[in-house]
């Protein structure tokens, strides 16, 4: 027997414990699943069980009441289960997630899926960009925060937006020394004043941003805009770090470049979405410019062109923790709805209220998205030898000898060269492969951008599959 | 087998400017590449490999280029190692338990 649920929930994060709290107040019978061991997802991170901390973060004093809202008896939260498909049951008509994990049913069917992944930091590659010592903004947040671990001694950190800012806070608080912060975009002041109407109402997150300055003035972290690391170099670790300031269009200025000794790079050029449920669902998709990949299509409810499979929150388009709960209400209201348990008159008061407020969010990652773009020649700092596919170790060179051949997609790419076929599955290159294709062959990387993914989307022990081990009877 | 108990130095064990600190899980002992290691309880197999100095995780398969944690949430699969025997473990995924046996390649504990 494959267990059955009214809504699977796929991503502890804030939106899907936001959604998961929603659908149990309309009374559905919750399954929450997410990766990790505890929830919280990056945004609301707990630190792990074994530790204590003498005061809690503001951030988890805040998601307290999020916290306590799943913990009722019609939500299911399995933790440290990897989701690893999706797929229709025709028999039943439902939609069959299946998990791997200790002490979890292998499928589980629902007539409604949320899907919450979430997002992970957007890699540009550079030269050096694999040497161990250059890690992203998020990796920095998850040691020095979540592990009380130092990344390294004297680190500098390059990149765009203010998850940079926060983590260069972090670092300095912990003792890091920090050599500066290199914001590639330039003109943000004059900019910003274009979008005087997303900061409206936005006045708790400007705090946010000013306590961040605040402890980077006081250790007299420079704060440069317009600037960018450009290259890593050392043996087998990073040694050297050279930057360089940027022109318009993002391209190092020759006579810039300056060099220095230290032991981390900490990169965070904005986020990548992660599609990967999206993909493998063959969903309709729309290429984001910003993100710089295709997203999930979605209708005001957040269903995506497949009924019962909804999108919230950044992996869906980067909008940040409160967007992503405030779609997760509406997202469980609309499942609630579509199975009978609420009225129409009471689910479009209740989503009418909530649609206000997504405006408002919307607006300020609008602003976000517009004011922390990646300029383009970034995306040419790579030299031919730099590796672009990490997990193959296929290097720039040999994916332009692909496009030479005749590749038209990425997809293409991945099957001359390899690129984006290894353990991450093109979660780190794929984007990048687009960028380098359209550069060459002088088109938007929307025209040459799909990558397919097939399952599991993560990797998964082979014993698994055997019959024994899966569950699967007949 | 050498035993090493020095206090790491990557770990952080001040507070910080709000005052705030973290207390670490029990000691427990593993071993990392044959010599034996207190870790925490809590602790990723990702953050003692640092506390101990390693950078690199594994060598590349094709080029033998060093590789070692990068996206720090299960994302980019850069920081394989082999636990307890079963090869191409995310140690960023992964806390570590008492009488761990980690193995990294390419680099020596220094």
């Amino acid at each position: 027997m494959i267990e059955k649920t009214d809504l699977i929930i796929i991503g502890a994060g804030p939106g899907g414990m936001q959604a998961a709290v929603s659908a149990a107040q309309i009374g559905l019978q919750v399954v929450l699943i997410d990766g990790n061991p505890l929830p919280g997802g990056q945004y609301y991170k707990q630190l792990p069980l074994q530790f204590s901390v003498n005061q809690n973060s503001c951030l988890l004093k805040e998601a307290a009441s999020l916290f306590d809202g799943i913990q009722q008896p019609s939500i299911r939260l399995l933790t440290n289960k990897l989701v690893w498909g999706i797929f229709y049951n025709p028999k039943t008509k439902l939609w069959q997630a299946t998990l791997q994990g200790d002490n979890c049913p292998p499928r589980l069917e629902a007539p409604a899926i949320i899907i919450a992944t979430g997002a992970y930091d957007r890699s540009i590659p550079f030269p050096g960009w694999d040497l161990p010592g250059v890690i992203t903004a998020g990796a920095a947040q998850v040691l020095v925060k979540y592990q009380g671990i130092l990344p390294g001694k004297r680190a500098i950190l390059s990149g765009t937006g203010p998850l940079q800012l926060a983590a260069a806070a972090n670092l300095v608080d912990a003792g890091v020394e920090v050599l500066g912060v290199l914001e590639c975009n330039q003109g943000l002041i004059q900019k910003g004043f274009l979008h005087l109407t997303g900061i409206l109402g936005q006045w708790s997150r400007m705090k946010e941003g000013f306590q961040y300055a605040k402890s980077l003035l006081r250790a007299r972290v420079p704060y440069k805009t317009g600037w960018s690391v450009i290259r890593v170099d050392g043996e087998g670790k990073v040694e050297e770090v050279t930057i360089a300031q940027l022109d318009k269009e993002g391209n190092p200025i020759p006579g810039t470049e300056r060099s220095n000794s230290l032991d981390t790079v900490v990169v965070g050029y904005g986020l990548t979405p992660s599609t990967e449920f999206f993909r493998l669902l063959d969903c309709e998709m729309i290429y984001s410019k910003p993100e710089g990949v295709f997203l999930p299509k979605r209708d005001p409810f957040f269903q995506t062109s497949l009924p019962g499979i909804y999108a919230i929150g950044d992996c869906a388009k980067i909008g940040g923790a409160k967007l992503a709960m405030l779609e997760g209400e509406v997202a469980a209201a609309h499942v609630a709805y579509q199975s009978n348990r609420t009225t129409k008159d009471k689910f479009d008061q209740m989503t009418a209220k909530i649609h206000q407020a997504i405006k408002r969010e919307n607006r300020f990652s609008k602003m976000l998205a517009e004011l922390f773009a990646i300029p383009h020649g970034l995306f040419s700092l790579a030299k031919p030898e730099t590796i672009i596919c990490r997990c193959e170790q296929i290097s720039l060179a040999e994916i332009r000898t692909a496009i030479s051949y005749g590749a038209q997609t990425v997809t293409d790419i991945k099957n001359i060269t390899r690129s984006g076929m290894g353990f991450c599955q093109g979660r780190t290159c794929a984007s990048i492969l687009s960028q380098i294709l359209a550069s060459q062959r002088n088109c938007p990387p929307a025209e040459g951008y799909y990558l397919n993914i097939r399952p599991p989307i993560h990797a998964v022990p082979i014993e698994y599959f055997t019959e024994s081990s899966n569950g699967v009877q007949g | 087998m050498t035993s090493s108990n020095k206090p790491s130095s990557m770990r952080i064990d001040k507070k910080n400017s709000k005052g705030c600190v973290i207390k670490r899980g029990n000691p427990i002992q593993i071993t990392i590449n044959d010599t034996q290691v207190t870790a925490y309880d809590g602790e990723l197999v990702a953050s003692v490999l640092l506390a101990e100095g390693i950078r690199t995780f594994h060598s590349k398969h094709k080029t033998g280029r060093p590789s070692g944690i990068y996206c720090g949430m299960g994302v980019c699969y850069e920081c394989l190692v082999t636990i307890n025997g079963i090869e191409k473990v995310r140690a960023c995924q992964t806390q570590v338990e008492n009488g761990m046996v980690i193995k990294t390649t390419g680099e020596k504990n220094p």
